[in-house]
């Protein structure tokens, strides 16, 4: 069966294993469209698939018991769904979907597990993106105690402009809220300021970053420690 | 279940909801913006931020302002009694 060669994919962890690491997983990828919505993976239910993006962001959310969600990180082209099957889980608590449409290819589990037998450099690039995700998550619950709606906010469209193409940002307030577990109006009023400061436009469905740079300071270290470990661990990203 | 749009009144004008939110009732509608001016105002103590409103206007689809929720209606009641 053909599959894509390592230069035209746009995963930035399939563009960083080595040739030979890229010749064991290269054959069981199989295209995939990742439409909005889409849940990749189930909370509780055993994982099947893999999805490597080349394009679009997905979200791991994990939710209350009455089905309130909070977002606990998100990851685009640099990343992988599912990645709790290469420490050795066959489930996790964690649901995770699509929340910006894109495309990318699926592996499935068996696939995956048999390929990083073959390459150490498969194998330790994948792990590197779990260790750069959990440092993620860690500033996301750091962020969550200490910031401010819009300190949160602007961490988080930071995070999304990483992994999208251009300056626009296609998400809703209510989209917005539940990612961030806040009320809506707590989203809309978080925009008007961050839009008052001059660092982004917010018009109804998209956010336009104007001033990243300005963004970044005002998200006051809560941004760029994970990017900067991906970067030295694994390659350019964002 | 209807739609309503909370619209928020500050000193320099209107902030607008663009999306609006579906409850049942204009009653629900008023739990919700009580729950958001909790939120607000607990932001504002808790960050410094100076809250940009002081109420929020109800809507219906039409635009037509059918009631008006100060933030101080959002404080419990013993709350009050502080000032």
């Amino acid at each position: 069966m053909p599959h894509p060669t390592q230069s035209f994919v746009r995963n930035c962890l399939l563009s960083a294993i080595d040739t030979a690491g890229y010749a064991a997983i290269g054959p069981h990828l199989e295209p995939v469209d990742l439409p909005k919505g889409t849940v990749l993976i189930e909370a509780g239910v055993p994982f099947t698939h893999v999805h490597f993006f080349n394009r679009g962001i997905g979200s791991v959310v994990i939710s209350t018991a009455d089905s309130r969600r909070v977002e606990a990180g998100i990851f685009g082209r640099e990343g992988l769904s599912g990645f709790g099957c290469l420490l050795g889980a066959d489930q996790c608590p964690q649901t995770t979907l699509v929340q910006v449409e894109g495309e990318g290819y699926r592996v499935s589990i068996d696939a995956l597990r048999d390929a990083c037998q073959q390459s150490n450099s498969l194998r330790e690039t994948l792990l590197r993106f779990v260790h750069v995700f959990i440092s993620q998550t860690s500033f996301t619950a750091l962020s969550n105690v200490n910031q401010s709606v819009e300190g949160r906010l602007a961490r988080w469209l930071l995070m999304c402009h990483d992994r999208v193409t251009g300056d626009d940002i296609a998400l809703t307030h209510e989209f917005l809220s539940i990612m961030l577990a806040v009320q809506r109006p707590s989203v809309t009023t978080a925009l008007h300021m961050i839009e008052s400061y001059g660092f982004i436009k917010a018009r109804r469905g998209n956010i336009t970053i104007v001033d990243r740079d300005a963004l970044i300071d005002f998200a006051d270290g809560m941004y760029g420690t994970p990017e900067a470990e991906y970067r030295r661990l694994i390659g350019p990203f964002g | 279940m209807s739609r309503f749009y909370l619209h928020q009144q500050t000193a320099s004008g209107i902030i607008e909801d663009p999306d609006g939110t579906e409850v049942s009732d204009l009653a629900a509608a008023r739990h919700e913006a009580i729950l958001a001016a909790r939120q607000l105002l607990a932001n504002a103590i808790l960050h410094g931020v100076a809250p940009l409103g002081a109420a929020f206007q109800i809507s219906d689809e039409a635009g037509q302002v059918l009631l008006t929720v100060p933030f101080r209606e959002a404080l419990p009641p013993h709350f009050i009694s502080i000032d």
